[in-house]
């Protein structure tokens, strides 16, 4: 079967620059709506899911869903992590565990408009579990058993009181912001501070969670099994992925399900407007086919050509989505986290997944589009085709 | 003849190409149906705010949403001066057989609920009933509908916050269905018994913070609303928990801040929807011009001004925009009722207001006349021998 040359098709496209930038640029703002929303769920999900680690446990009371819900006496934590043989222990013997209280508490944001914040007490354990992942950029960090609090990087410039030196009210007590840290997840959206001073100062009951470094060589699963089943203090355990990947899901979904949706209504859109473009392209070019026809191309070829044609403009278009979409790689922006109403800041991320699904959607929008006016040119009969004026 | 407005003929040229104005008002179709669905949901997050009673004030800690105040302090915030009642609320956060599925359930003050918020009545079973029995519970008529309930089901909930000590349900008697005629409350959310919660956390068949999530008071008629509302913020100001009071109305407005970006991502969504689209008509609308390029010759030829020219194109673009923005709008209000029963909870108040209904007609005009703003200026200019000689 012989092929019409790619070239006619090219040129044609060229021809009719205004039909072809229009439809281009139709089906480039529909991928690129798309593709901002998989870059923004993209963002979000990097921030928790790959921060987490896989030998870190989060240890809950059972039935909780997020530390908010959850809550361990002094005693109960206390039992959990001195009965815990699977806990790693540093060089002098103590185990890697830290008992952690948390609370989204209310601050303003400095453009104004509330918003609430995690603070976290944590114990020593928190930094030697922590290790390169916290980097304290600015002052120091807190002197355990003191007033004073350290602020994530990503603080003190979207919420007031977070800068070093400031002073944050917890209910009536003082606290000093002694430093900025910078951590790769979603602790640089936080404040954390001694545990016990934080308990205080915010009367909460107890701690929300212990967190736990399992030992080299221990099965996480079957701890985790152990721990659950436990008669004295049974708790829940997850990996820090498992956690932090459990308390995205909604938003997870519900960014996808946009993306779809949206992808579905304007893909429809997008479609109908390739669909035209292509059908003046064959009337326009009726006398062409004519000619193709009676010069021996098989209508099979007319309908490859013109899909082609289609493909190229679905493809343009997918290309202009990209170039749309690229600049919001590395901006950061800021959403609620709807499982403890607080906002996590982070930063929209193109990856080649998102370009990868951008493009091969604007070649279905291309192929949808083109098919039918395609089919319609490869049925034309060559006398009436030519005779058309 | 010169003048009159060749009407017949932007209806015949809308027909020249049936499958392309079709396609054409299809995309605006589904365009328009998102854009005032989107519009919608942005709305939706501030009727609470619009709807809010201005002689009702939220005492809620100013510490966090997460923290709760005492119940001691219902009694002394009575006694402030200017304060008629107050009704608390207290998130149970509990689920009903799955945690998917979710619903707000509240424990309140069942003798003071009905006073303070006459937006609420009954349409099924009595408040009586609730009030004498204290471990029954009122559910919204959407709620009552979702889960096929009926007045004298038992309900049974697993408490995620306070789960009860045996590791048994929740079982509250649904003693009535409320409809509330305003937005401060929606019709999918449980009500009951305060004190049953507080009993039961005190005799230990639960276990959970004791306490009491937000109290609402009403301000006596006439009383002056802010001074009330920092003489009780006053009351409480060393402690043991401090309060911040606010009206209701700035009380959602704190909500819908703490949403964050999301109505401006909405937005962003919104002007990329009106942009494909409108590239979407303006390439309709230039090929129409293309091809009537030798009739608007005619036109000329026979004395029709550019003037006339320049309408009847213009009258095509306004009438697909209109047409296929039209339906758009219409298939948004007429979906209405299911967008919101499909979206549950998240967004118990889901609608399609008029004023989105308007603002999306407003928009297919402007988008129409946009749209053929450009193909119609460039064909009324067409002198009548270069329309004349420019071959199809």
């Amino acid at each position: 079967m012989k092929l019409v040359p790619f070239s006619y098709n090219l040129r044609s496209l060229f021809v009719r620059k205004g039909a072809t930038t229009l439809t281009v640029l139709g089906i480039g703002a529909t991928v690129a709506m798309l593709s901002g929303v998989l870059a923004l769920e993209q963002g979000f999900r990097t921030i928790f899911t790959e921060s987490g680690r896989e030998r870190v446990a989060v240890m809950l009371r059972p039935g909780a869903g997020s530390e908010g819900e959850s809550a361990f006496s002094r005693e109960r934590a206390d039992v959990l992590v001195k009965s815990s043989p699977e806990i790693a222990v540093d060089d002098e013997g103590r185990p890697l565990a830290s008992r952690e209280s948390y609370l989204a508490v209310r601050r303003f944001k400095l453009d104004g408009g509330e918003t609430n914040v995690s603070i976290r007490g944590v114990q020593t354990a928190s930094f030697d579990l922590a290790g390169d992942r916290l980097r304290i950029i600015e002052g120091r960090r807190f002197t355990p058993g003191s007033d004073e609090v350290i602020v994530g990087a990503k603080l003190p410039g979207r919420v007031r009181d977070c800068r070093v030196d400031d002073v944050i009210v917890l209910n009536t007590t003082p606290f000093r912001v002694v430093g900025v840290f910078e951590y790769d997840g979603p602790f640089g959206s936080e404040i954390w501070g001694d545990v016990e001073r934080l308990m205080e100062a915010l009367e909460r009951p107890g701690f929300n969670r212990v967190i736990a470094k399992v030992k080299d060589g221990v099965s996480f699963e079957a701890f985790a099994e152990r721990v659950a089943d436990d008669q004295q203090a049974p708790a829940k355990v997850l990996s820090e992925r498992e956690y932090l990947t459990a308390q995205t899901t909604m938003l997870s979904i519900t960014l996808k399900l946009l993306g779809n949706f949206l992808a579905v209504i304007m893909g429809i859109a997008a479609v109908f407007t390739a669909t035209n473009t292509m059908l003046s392209v064959i009337e326009a070019r009726t006398q062409e086919i004519g000619i193709l026809k009676s010069i021996g191309f098989r209508p099979l070829s007319i309908f490859a050509s013109f899909l082609l044609e289609s493909l190229i403009l679905g493809l343009a278009g997918g290309a202009v989505g990209a170039v749309l979409t690229l600049p919001l790689n590395g901006i950061e922006t800021g959403t609620t986290n709807f499982a403890t109403f607080t906002e996590i800041a982070f930063a929209f991320r193109v990856t080649p997944e998102v370009l990868t699904t951008a493009i091969s959607f604007a070649l279905i929008l291309g192929l949808l589009g083109g098919a039918w006016p395609a089919w319609r040119a490869s049925r034309m009969n060559p006398v009436e085709a030519l005779r058309r004026h | 003849m010169a003048g009159a407005l060749p009407l017949r003929l932007v209806f015949k040229n809308l027909f020249r190409h049936p499958v392309r104005s079709a396609l054409t008002a299809a995309s605006l179709t589904v365009a328009f149906f998102l854009l005032c669905t989107l519009q919608s949901l942005v709305v939706t997050l501030d009727a609470g705010v619009e709807d809010a009673k201005s002689d009702r004030l939220v005492v809620q800690s100013a510490v966090s949403l997460y923290v709760i105040l005492p119940e001691s302090y219902d009694a002394k915030i009575r006694s402030v001066e200017g304060v008629e009642g107050t009704c608390r609320w207290t998130w149970f956060g509990g689920y009903y057989q799955n945690p998917s599925n979710f619903f707000a359930q509240f424990a309140t003050s069942e003798q003071t609920l009905f006073s303070i918020y006459p937006e609420l009545s009954i349409v099924e079973g009595s408040a009586e009933r609730f009030m004498s029995d204290r471990s029954s519970c009122l559910v919204g008529e959407e709620l009552a509908a979702v889960y096929r309930w009926k007045v004298g089901d038992t309900v049974p909930l697993i408490g995620t916050i306070f789960p009860r000590t045996d590791g048994s349900t929740w079982n509250f008697r649904i003693a009535g269905i409320y409809r509330s005629s305003a937005a401060s409350v929606d019709n999918r959310t449980m009500f009951f018994h305060h004190e049953y919660l507080s009993k039961s956390l005190e005799d230990g068949a639960a276990n959970g913070p004791d306490g009491v999530g937000v109290y609402v008071v009403k301000v006596k008629d006439g009383a002056d609303v802010q001074s009330v509302m920092s003489r009780i913020d006053g009351l409480f100001a060393k402690g043991p928990q401090r309060v911040q009071t606010t009206t209701e109305a700035e009380f959602q407005a704190q909500f819908v801040s703490m949403v964050g970006n999301i109505p401006f991502f909405v937005s962003s969504i919104g002007m990329a929807v009106f942009f494909a689209i409108l590239l979407a008509v303006l390439n309709t609308m230039l090929m129409a011009a293309r091809e009537q390029t030798h009739d608007a010759g005619i036109l000329k030829a026979l004395g029709f001004g550019g003037r006339t020219v320049f309408l009847v194109l213009m009258l095509q673009s306004l009438a697909l925009s209109v047409v296929g923005g039209g339906l758009g709008v219409l298939a948004a209000v007429g979906s209405s009722a299911g967008i919101r029963h499909a979206l549950g909870s998240m967004f118990p108040l889901y609608e399609v207001t008029t004023e989105t209904t308007v603002a999306g007609l407003i928009g297919a005009v402007v988008l129409g006349l946009v749209a053929g703003l450009v193909p119609a200026l460039r064909l009324g200019r067409l002198s009548c021998v270069a329309a004349l000689r420019l071959e199809k």
